[in-house]
């Protein structure tokens, strides 16, 4: 014949109320505590978010680099391509080749442009933008195209000279603005193109025929290979392993790891600083309320006897400080959530100038809330369990007289 | 027992016996067939700070419906008493203590649910047969007076039916059934006492001083209340009181007791039998 959960509720509830004052003072003595640690926590995980969000934000810091030039065949870059943490490759041509004399109508400038390897997905090209496109198209860099005062579609003559059998050769080529690259992608005067176009002046230059654009030349080249690629890994959390991989490969890369590095032990080390702050404040607030519900047993003795006398049960009675920790831990997260958005708005407000838009330099998650009030009642209740044991002893018969 | 205080020297009695001194218009052998207590050698010994108390019952008998005086001086085992007898206590040693609540029941045997350490069960008797009446209220102050004149039914799981409003109506609360505890003068707040022991009609009500912290005019008041109660609900009435003076209008069978102190072994000691 236990008493329903429901009545232990209500009474636990009705004496959480009544004692409003007290009740209060233990709400704002979790607050104290929660709403700091919420807020630092923001912090961390704004400013690490926001070095982060930087890292990511420019694709550049995803990009692995051969030191060295070497020889790849297209069967072992393909391999690497399917990796699962690499997002995008392709090979490149040597860099001497690597050149073409851009002309325009507008402009009676001649601008020599470095070509970069592109293709579909190019981490450094707008993902909306046009690609470059067989032999034709291809996205000029801002500073190439403000030089040429082409816009997107209008026509490129491209020319290249090599010294062929003595004498020096021209060719001409009509090209297509597919688009122009942001800013970022390449600051010098460049265009992005399709490998084959790059084969092509390759091959142009090492004196080959090349029979689909009408160059003459000494024969075909077979096997193709290339002293060097482009690569992005997936996340900048992929590049220490993708160094590493290539280390074994024996292929020496360059990448932007010890930035990201750098990041992730702040990061670390952030981390391992805030959970030595949070977990020495949630164990302070267990150990006040436990101390606090404690002394409540003694303070409201000859109530709960009166309710082991009228035939509450042990349990019953260990409910009493249970739901009320519960009370204080809600109540309290809720005016901690509250007091960090206040400070959290505060300081924002402060950074905003010096934040680019839409950046936060104080802030939290969703789940973040979920997992503060997770731990809060957790600690409640661990403190609740003491003091209703406590309760639970209660002896009806030494107690009843007492006051 | 090794001790005797009957040889003892140094002895001080102050207690005495009440030979027939009854007054109680129900003789116990007329009720003798409907037993509720029954307990034979039940002894309580306490001791604190080198004082010893020790309660000796050789033999109580309380029927149904009876209605039962326990007077002394406090420190004399009274409330002791009351507490055994409410199952809040738990004897040193018991020869038979048997508790019968229903008239057509099983006697119950109260010494193997201690000695078992059912504490629960016991609590569940209680809730269920008990009524108990503090010196001073023990109404929780979150509720209010209706509240917690309901507070054994809500337990027991009893509907609305009227009975606290009834019972308010005679004890003169029913203008204060919505206050809180605060609100009351100690007088109203030991009638809501008296009704909370009464709304959940047990069959044993216990009360431990109901009146004591009242002047006597109020204190008349609230006992002659709680008498018609107790008889209108056939209610069996265990009364602790400290001066017989106060309640020997009442119509209470008064249970013999004895307290001797033994000044040179520290050891106070009552005898009750009835």
């Amino acid at each position: 014949m236990r008493v329903p959960l429901s009545k232990v509720f209500v009474l636990a509830s009705r004496d959480y109320i009544h004692e409003w004052q007290m009740s209060f003072c233990f709400v704002l003595a979790l607050a104290a505590v929660l709403g700091p640690m919420m807020v630092l926590f923001g912090l961390k995980f704004g400013i690490v978010g926001a070095m982060v969000d930087q890292l990511i934000e420019d694709p550049g810091n995803r990009e692995i680099r051969p030191v060295s030039s070497g020889r790849f065949d297209r069967t072992w870059l393909e391999s690497v391509r399917k990796r699962s943490d690499v997002a995008f490759l392709v090979p490149r041509t040597r860099s001497i080749a690597a050149t073409i004399e851009l002309g325009s109508e507008g402009s009676s400038r001649h601008v020599r442009a470095e070509l970069i390897p592109s293709d579909e997905g190019d981490p450094m090209l707008s993902p909306q933008g046009e690609r470059p496109e067989g032999v034709t198209r291809i996205v000029l860099s801002r500073s190439a195209a403000e030089k040429l005062q082409v816009e997107v579609g209008d026509t490129l003559d491209g020319s290249l000279a090599r010294q062929y059998r003595g004498h020096k050769e021209r060719v001409h080529l009509p090209l297509t603005v597919a688009a122009v690259a942001p800013a970022r992608a390449f600051s010098r005067d460049g265009a992005f193109v399709s490998v084959s176009l790059l084969e092509a002046l390759e091959d142009f230059r090492d004196g080959r025929a090349v029979p689909r654009m009408g160059w003459d030349g000494d024969g075909e080249k077979n096997a193709r290979t290339y002293p060097s690629f482009r690569l992005y890994a997936r996340s900048i959390y992929d590049v220490a392993g993708l160094r590493d991989a290539f280390a074994k490969l024996g292929v020496d890369v360059k990448t932007h790891a010890a930035d990201i590095e750098l990041v992730q032990r702040m990061n670390r080390n952030l981390t391992a600083i805030y959970w030595v702050i949070a977990v020495i404040g949630l164990f302070g607030f267990s150990l006040s309320l436990g101390a606090s519900l404690w002394a409540n047993v003694d303070r409201k003795r000859k109530e709960l006897s009166v309710l082991r006398l009228v035939g509450f049960r042990t349990m019953d009675i260990a409910w009493f400080p249970m739901v009320q920790a519960l009370y204080t831990a809600i109540f309290g997260w809720a005016l901690a959530v509250g007091l960090y958005q206040a400070v959290a708005s505060v300081i924002n407000e402060m950074m905003a100038s010096q934040l680019i838009e839409g950046q936060q330099v104080c802030r939290l998650l969703l789940h973040h809330y979920g997992i503060a009030l997770g731990l809060t009642c957790a600690s409640a209740v661990i403190a609740a369990g003491l003091a209703g044991l406590r309760s639970a002893h209660i002896e009806p018969s030494a107690s009843l007289r007492d006051l | 027992m090794s001790h005797s205080f009957a040889d003892s020297w140094g002895l001080l009695v102050f207690g005495t016996w009440h030979h027939n001194m009854n007054t109680s218009d129900s003789s116990p052998s007329q009720s003798r067939g409907a037993l509720v207590y029954y307990v034979r050698d039940v002894v309580k010994t306490r001791e604190a700070e080198g004082v010893a108390f020790r309660l000796k019952v050789p033999s109580l008998q309380i029927a149904m419906g009876e209605k039962i005086a326990l007077v002394g001086e406090s420190g004399c085992g009274k409330s002791t008493l009351l507490d055994i007898l409410a199952f809040i206590l738990k004897p040193s040693s018991v020869g038979a203590f048997r508790f019968r609540p229903e008239r057509d029941g099983e006697p119950l045997d109260m010494d193997a649910y201690w000695r078992s350490g059912k504490l629960n069960q016991l609590g569940d008797l209680r809730k269920r047969y008990l009524g108990y009446v503090m010196q001073t209220g023990g109404l929780l102050p979150y509720l209010t007076v209706r509240e917690n004149m309901d507070l054994c039914r809500s337990v027991l799981g009893l509907k609305h039916d009227g009975t606290i409003e009834h019972l308010a109506e005679q004890l003169g609360i029913v203008k204060h059934l919505n206050k809180l505890p605060d609100a009351l003068s100690t007088g109203e707040r030991q009638r809501v006492a008296i009704g909370r022991a009464l709304a959940h009609r047990p069959s044993i009500v216990i009360a431990d001083e109901p009146t004591a912290s009242l002047d006597p005019y109020a204190a008349q008041k609230i006992m002659s209340h709680f008498m018609d109660l107790v008889e209108e609900l056939n209610i069996t009435v265990i009364l602790a009181s400290h001066a017989w003076r106060h309640i020997k209008e009442l119509g209470l069978r008064r249970l013999h007791h004895r307290t001797v102190r033994s000044t040179d072994t520290n050891l106070t000691e009552t005898i009750v039998s009835g």
